[in-house]
């Protein structure tokens, strides 16, 4: 039904993939099923366990999309400080990055 | 008459006519013109769809504009077609189409999206006039044809960007974006007054028979390329795109998407069907493949340090065009030389095109779902949003399905067309599937953090009233996760009957020439 992609290196089949994903999901649901069958809803057991202590807002709880990655930046700083300068968003350097691109490629296109 | 003879017409005549029309409709109410702007988007991706059909039945279609027949090009004692002329075959064909769907879904997503702001008479005609634009520009087969449809397109673009003109960021997207654009169609014009000087023609399939590698036409090529490397996004000459990406209203920046991708396809259509080996060396075939790299790795790499959702969506518009101008690239290097391209240059070009089309599928669905975000939580920060997950279920899993996508995640199209691209492109080199793997790594780090910062996570009060957004948009989406999902669960399908197709049709410049100038050569 789905057909298979062969690129002489090795092949690509959807439909052995997405029956890869229904064994493993069923294979998973199995397992939960076997699982204690006592949970109650609304009571301590739902509450979010946070070492003890009281949970936070959501806005203290949660890792902020700015702070994601932290590590990564730090270790590619020099890197950071050199493409942030690049996209300074004035539309001069837009123009000046344009022209500068026409020259470089005819440069290495006629010579 | 026979209708179907005249579908390459229809495609440009319908949102042509129809957006001069819209202001006029708009007049009556409100329901008739989101009507009206609803019934000929479907019935433009309905021609769209036909048109594809008839020319993978029948061959590449040509249709002569305002001629006493439609169908020939040159009539006797003409040794070079005068009139304007569009030919469609399947590669501009498979191209139209997600163009057809991108405006398609934009309009169905639009109509709730921008109901509560003024001036939607000229927002709707200004996206007609766009989609006119950009299905001329796929489908002409003449150069000043296309520079016209060129400036409709960068014209409507400039002022759909701007649409919301009570935010200064709007209009200053809008205004950076035209000088750009404009100092391009500039370069554009140049290039064809050069052809126009050197051969005596505008009609592609005459100048891919008259084209010879010299002086004038290794310049004329670098102009093109530069100036639709930077209309489709390519690394330096981006900085553009995240801007106009995050300031345009969402239903806008899917076709914007689109259009973008039709400035590449003009650009494929340059260096295969009409130089194809008259580029004369390697040197553009590397200036692509290098701009590709320097595209996939900046972009990526700014993308994932952003917390603006549209912003970092359009960083991942850098990065996935690179991808595509990497593919063309080892494709042109390997064009001239039949071993090179039975073994790795149809499939690059393969799949840089079937990228081309499943970026303009799930790039559009995500930018529809930045919107979603925008629309129920008012702000385009992730820092401000969270948990939204329960409160806006479709829209999660829609994001979820164009995320892994986009990241290559498998069963899903984008890793089938980066797959393609990986093999054919260590043919040339490792290092460029290493640059193309380590970006797709970016890509799925910066959407697993736009997911879990925007859907996962504790709710927050301010989203306490939230609820999920109007269906209407969802059916925009719907629109695109559906054509997503066909093109991941039938792959084979996908390649074999539509992308291998268009890519031979591409790399065949004899035929692009044959089917305007006749047999012989």
């Amino acid at each position: 039904m789905f057909g298979s992609i062969f690129s002489g290196a090795g092949f690509w089949d959807a439909g052995a993939w997405i029956l890869a994903f229904l064994s493993a999901g069923g294979a998973a649901l199995f397992i939960r099923r076997m699982g204690r069958s006592d949970y109650k809803k609304g009571t301590d057991q739902d509450e979010i366990y946070y070492s003890g202590n009281v949970v936070p807002d959501a806005e203290i709880f949660t890792v902020p999309a700015s702070s994601a990655y932290w590590g990564f930046r730090e270790a590619l700083k020099s890197y950071y400080s050199h493409l942030t300068a690049l996209h300074c968003g004035i539309a001069t350097e837009y123009v000046g990055w344009f022209v500068f691109t026409a020259a470089l490629i005819l440069t290495f296109v006629l010579v | 008459m026979k209708l179907m003879n005249h579908l390459p017409a229809l495609t440009l005549a319908l949102p042509l006519l129809a957006a001069f029309a819209t202001p006029l409709i708009a007049a009556v109410s409100a329901k008739a013109r989101n009507r009206w702007v609803t019934c000929v988007s479907a019935l433009v991706t309905l021609v769209v769809f036909a048109l594809l059909h008839r020319v993978l039945v029948h061959g590449t279609q040509i249709y002569v504009m305002g001629a006493p027949s439609w169908n020939i090009s040159l009539p006797s004692g003409f040794a070079i077609p005068v009139r304007i002329i569009l030919e469609v075959d399947a590669f501009n064909a498979l191209a139209a189409c997600a163009a057809a769907l991108a405006q398609l879904a934009g309009t169905i997503y639009g109509l709730k999206f921008v109901k509560k702001f003024t001036g939607l008479e000229f927002y709707s005609a200004l996206f007609l006039l766009l989609t006119a634009g950009t299905m001329g520009m796929i489908l002409t087969g003449d150069l000043f044809n296309f520079f016209v449809f060129l400036e409709i397109s960068s014209v409507a673009s400039f002022g759909l960007i701007a649409f919301w003109r009570d935010r200064p960021e709007s209009v200053e997207a809008s205004y950076k974006y035209m000088l750009v654009s404009q100092l391009a169609a500039q370069l554009v014009l140049i290039g064809l007054a050069f052809i126009y000087g050197r051969y005596g023609v505008l009609n592609m399939a005459a100048f891919s028979r008259a084209v010879q590698p010299d002086l004038i036409s290794k310049v004329v090529l670098v102009f093109i390329l530069v100036a639709l490397g930077m209309k489709c996004g390519a690394f330096p000459m981006h900085m553009w795109m995240p801007d106009s990406y995050a300031e345009a209203p969402a239903s806008v920046t899917v076709m914007l998407v689109a259009t973008s991708q039709a400035s590449l396809v003009v650009l494929c259509r340059f260096c295969f069907s009409l130089y194809g080996t008259a580029i004369g060396s390697a040197a553009v075939p590397w200036a692509l493949i290098v701009m590709g790299c320097l595209s996939m790795f900046g972009g990526v790499s700014m993308a994932v340090v952003q917390h603006e959702v549209k912003r970092l969506m359009g960083y991942h518009s850098v990065s996935q065009v690179g991808y595509m101008l990497t593919a063309f690239g080892v494709g042109l290097l390997a064009l001239g030389d039949a071993a090179a391209m039975n073994d790795y240059g149809l499939a690059a070009v393969s799949g840089g095109l079937y990228h081309m089309i499943n970026y303009i599928l799930y790039k559009g669905l995500l930018f529809l779902c930045a919107g979603a975000l925008y629309y129920v939580a008012g702000s385009r920060d992730l820092d401000k949003m969270g948990g939204l997950a329960r409160r806006m279920p479709v829209t999660s899993v829609l994001f979820l399905i164009a995320a892994a996508a986009i990241s290559g995640l498998p069963p899903f199209n984008g890793f089938v067309s980066k797959w393609m691209i990986y093999e054919s492109v260590y043919a040339v080199h490792p290092i460029l599937m290493v640059v193309a793997l380590v970006s797709s790594v970016l890509t799925l780090a910066s959407f697993v953090k736009v997911y879990q910062t925007a859907f996962l996570g504790p709710e927050r009060s301010q989203f306490a009233a939230v609820r999920e957004v109007p269906k209407s948009m969802i059916a925009g989406m719907a629109v695109l996760a559906a054509a997503i999902l066909v093109l991941s669960l039938f792959p084979s399908w996908t390649v074999n009957t539509l992308v291998r197709p268009a890519a031979e049709a591409l790399v065949d410049k004899a035929s692009y020439g044959a089917a305007v100038m006749g047999g012989a050569l």
